[in-house]
């Protein structure tokens, strides 16, 4: 019998790109693991938390510990920024309430984030992808800094047939998105993004890879408005192919 | 002061090609020095971590630090006074210069103004300093070049450790032909060489010095003052009185600690493996006053009440800081902003989280000023958790605003907090984020039918830049029930070594005369190995080869020179100064000189030329072991001597020879073989 996971896809995976969670999924399951979604998720509570609005994050935070609770096994996020806040941001966040705490403390070390959980935990890089053409990958900050990884998709990438892995020029450059920063600081978020769409171009790859939604949504928006035609593609659609 | 302020600066910024180039030379040009300074030690995580511990443990018993660093800074015969907000550090200046000024007659209708050489000092910025002292008609001049070039301009600081990073050397060529009256020109060295002339009779004959601190070290009550250009050691030398401002929050305990914070500093700062000047002041030189004022002006807020019993304020890390700048350097947004769109005199992601303290409630709003990416963290070399107190400060947990506005969301504009409290409703259930979401992917591909990502307009904040990607018809909830799971059995392979990185490999075994004159000789000063024999035939030939008749020496310095005339009093005309040294560090290629018996630190100071005598059994591998000396703590002042003199005020142009020498030679005499 297949060990089973827990899918945490949150929300921007599951509103505005579901593709990447059906991608996930098959995923998850090549590398020999079965996948449970518990449906009643929603968000971690990150936007909330990360505006300063800590009263309307909690609600969201504890809803997310309850349905977890709920399950067994190692949660995985495909996205650094919300697994971060669920391991990191929620200590925080119950800092000054000891049960709920605990129950934070509990979630936390049951986290993990898609690529991490591959391969440090299932020690799992070759998947047999395919990719032909040049390929680059951002690394998104939370899940660079935040977590510390980053050897981790690299290794992903480096055993995917076919593929190009070239490198970004200022690969560790925040991309501008920050959550609800790319919306109150428009004129700031515009700087970085326009840096690290033309660090992209000069790479000349038709292709950039994150491993993280938000990125994926804000580069991508910011190509859209320039009209140009690379693509932004998350990680797990990288490794779905044969 | 708002948000919306804030982003009219920050157009500001933005449009202006100058300020973005300059910003852009910095952020790359600070990021690469400082990777490579530290590229230098073998164990940058472990010292990081044990600065944290180090200032954690300062922080949590401040007031017992505190107590026992003035007992020892007072016993050294160092005045020390302490200031609880800014009126109290000028009263307590003003009347120090009162006394001065009635001691030295600058009293009555016709006397001249105080004169005040001031060095850098982020606590003199942060009370306004300047402001009051001229109001009370004394005449302030900046020493630092970048200092006196912003204070010229009628500006304040750009940047806590290069002021004038915000300027290019067009800008300083018409500042100087425009205020100093010399004929335009774009020459760093000549724009440098005039204001050391300038300044140079400013430390002459100022009657007041005021210097920063930069670490007050706990068991021997030493001030270490960092600086490049020599005008710290200039300040706190030349004028009869030196008043020492410091933040009560600059503590070390030892000079043990003192050596891993001066291994960590330079190196954030300017990318150095130690500043050219590290000045260790234990007590008043003969016939020299000194005072030392010790500022709260919010500190003991910013460290909460209760820190010992484990739970500081939600700001204490703050108090870890080192005033270094890499999280300003390392910041995307400074990068585009620049140090004067934040309005605080504290920039930076450092700046955001202790303006709204130290400076002015109303700059907690700057806390927004973040994308969070963390490039400040892990710039930072004491680990300070900066975006998390960001987040703090953003969540109304200042102790600040804790008073005045309990209110969370600090500074976000009041749209974004409706469009989170509606997210946060529709979230909170997930029927109705479902039906949410539905809604969102009809009205999308209604709005947009055929463009996966929508034109939203500018206003939105994110249609400013960018489109926004529909929301699908069908969300993977929805979908979830559909997807048929294929596990494949055992297709993963056992975890294959990722390990790129390669073992330490030990740096080869190298004489310590060998890697001191290497070191020096990447500093741009020379060394040159003689034996006892040869060495007084190799000095004088040194001298009368750069046209030097007279040297001003100190007594350890004198008992080298045979044929040359000593002058032992400072004389500004003399060219060379000939000294000893009480060590050399090899790995730093630096020299340690203490004043005392004799010995002044003028001759290292004064003359262009500074000439070094030092025995090879003196090489001591590392700075750590050279302040292990017991003269750093008993001799009245002390200084670690990195090079020659020099700055990047200007464009982050080395510029060799500024207050201090522009030339270091050092005779290495090789005393390891018995004569």
């Amino acid at each position: 019998m297949a060990e089973t996971v827990q899918l945490f896809v949150t929300c921007l995976i599951d509103s505005f790109f579901p593709q990447i969670g059906e991608a996930i999924v098959n995923v998850l399951n090549r590398a020999g693991l079965r996948v449970d979604f518990p449906s009643a998720q929603t968000c971690c509570g990150q936007p909330a938390f990360n505006a300063g609005l800590r009263s309307e994050a909690r609600p969201l935070a504890e809803h997310t510990i309850r349905v977890f609770e709920k399950t067994t096994g190692a949660i995985i996020i495909p996205s650094g920024s919300c697994a971060a806040m669920v391991r990191h941001g929620y200590l925080e966040l119950f800092k000054d309430d000891p049960a709920w705490l605990e129950r934070a403390g509990t979630l936390a070390k049951r986290v993990y984030e898609f690529t991490e959980y591959l391969v440090d935990v299932r020690g799992v890089t070759q998947l047999s992808a395919r990719w032909p053409g040049r390929l680059t990958y951002h690394p998104s900050c939370h899940l660079l800094r935040g977590l510390g990884v980053d050897r981790q998709p690299r290794a992903l990438l480096a055993a995917v047939k076919g593929a190009e892995i070239v490198d970004l020029p200022e690969r560790e450059d925040c991309c501008g998105f920050g959550g609800v920063f790319s919306v109150e600081l428009p004129e700031l978020s515009a700087e970085f993004l326009k840096r690290k769409i033309a660090n992209f171009e000069e790479t000349e790859s038709p292709t950039l890879v994150v491993a993280d939604t938000g990125c994926l949504m804000h580069i991508q928006g910011g190509l859209a408005r320039q009209g140009k035609s690379q693509r932004v593609v998350h990680i797990a659609e990288v490794l779905n192919t044969l | 002061m708002t948000l919306k302020s804030f982003r009219t600066r920050i157009r500001h910024s933005i449009a202006d090609e100058n300020l973005q180039i300059a910003l852009d030379n910095n952020a790359e040009r600070r990021r690469d020095g400082r990777l490579a300074a530290f590229a230098s030690l073998p164990d940058t995580p472990e010292r990081r971590s044990r600065a944290h511990a180090i200032k954690a443990d300062v922080v949590a018993n401040l007031d017992e630090y505190l107590i026992r660093f003035i007992a020892k800074v007072e016993q050294n015969g160092i005045i020390v006074h302490r200031a609880a907000d800014t009126g109290a550090a000028i009263r307590i200046f003003l009347e120090i210069a009162r006394s001065v000024e009635a001691k030295h007659n600058h009293s009555g209708p016709d006397a001249s103004p105080l004169l005040v050489a001031k060095s850098k000092s982020m606590v003199s910025e942060e009370i306004n300093f300047n402001h009051a002292l001229e109001s009370a008609g004394i005449r302030v001049v900046e020493t630092d070049l970048g200092e006196y070039i912003v204070q010229l301009r009628g500006e304040r600081p750009s940047h806590i450790i290069t002021p004038a990073v915000h300027l290019r050397r067009s800008d300083v060529g018409k500042l100087f032909e425009e205020k100093l009256g010399i004929p335009y020109t774009e020459h760093i060295p000549t724009l440098t060489n005039t204001a050391r002339k300038v300044l140079r009779e400013v430390f002459l004959t100022a009657d007041i010095g005021i210097s920063g601190v930069n670490f007050g070290v706990v068991e021997t009550g030493t001030l270490s003052i960092v600086t490049n250009e020599g005008n710290g050691r200039m300040c706190t030398t030349i004028p009869p009185v030196h008043v020492a401002l410091m933040g009560i929050e600059r503590l070390v305990p030892t000079l043990d600690d003192l050596a891993l914070f001066l291994s960590l500093l330079p190196r954030s700062a300017t990318g150095q493996k130690l500043s050219v000047y590290t000045s260790l002041i234990n007590s008043p030189l003969p016939g020299q006053v000194r005072h030392l004022i010790l500022l709260d002006n919010g500190r003991s807020a910013l460290r909460g009440p209760a820190l010992s019993a484990g739970e500081g304020s939600p700001l204490a890390e703050s108090l870890f800081c080192i005033r270094c700048g890499a999280c300003l350097n390392a910041c995307p947004v400074f990068r585009e902003t620049g140090g004067h769109a934040y309005g605080s005199i504290y920039p930076g992601p450092i700046g955001s989280v202790i303006s709204g303290v130290l400076v002015d409630p109303k700059f907690s709003y700057l806390a927004q000023a973040s994308s969070l990416c963390g490039a400040c963290k892990e710039a930072c070399p004491v680990d300070i958790d900066l975006p998390g107190m960001l987040l703090r400060v953003r969540a109304g947990l200042s102790p600040q605003s804790a008073i005045k506005n309990p209110e969370e969301g600090v500074g976000i504009p009041t749209t974004v907090k409706f469009g989170l409290k509606g997210f946060r409703l529709a979230a909170g259930n997930s029927s109705l984020f479902a039906v949410f979401q539905s809604l969102g992917g009809l009205f999308s591909h209604v709005y947009s039918p055929r463009r996966p990502y929508m034109h939203i307009p500018a206003w939105t904040g994110w249609g400013y830049s960018k489109e926004f990607p529909r929301l699908a018809v069908r969300p993977f909830r929805a979908r979830w029930g559909k997807i048929e799971q294929v596990v494949e059995e055992k297709s993963a392979r056992p975890l294959e070594d990722l390990n790129i990185s390669e073992p330490m490999t030990q740096p080869p075994h190298k004489p310590l005369s060998g890697q001191f004159a290497e070191e020096l000789a990447a500093l741009g000063g020379q060394a040159y190995l003689v034996s006892e024999k040869e060495f007084p035939a190799r000095l004088t030939e040194f001298l009368e080869s750069k046209g030097i008749d007279r040297v001003l020496v100190d007594e350890s310095g004198a008992r080298y020179i045979i044929q040359i005339p000593c002058i032992r009093e400072p004389d500004p005309t003399v060219r060379a100064g000939v000294t000893g040294a009480l060590a050399g560090i090899a790995d730093t290629g630096s020299l340690l000189l203490v004043s005392g018996a004799g010995q002044t630190l003028t001759a290292s100071l004064l003359p262009e030329v500074h000439v070094a005598v030092l025995k090879t059994s003196q090489l001591v591998p590392t700075l750590a072991e050279a302040l292990r000396r017991p003269e750093v703590r008993n001799a009245p002042a002390g200084v670690i001597i990195t090079g020659p003199s020099r700055t990047a005020d200007i464009e982050m142009t080395l510029t060799i020879g500024v207050h201090g020498p522009g030339e270091l030679h050092v005779f290495l005499i090789d005393d390891s073989i018995p004569v």
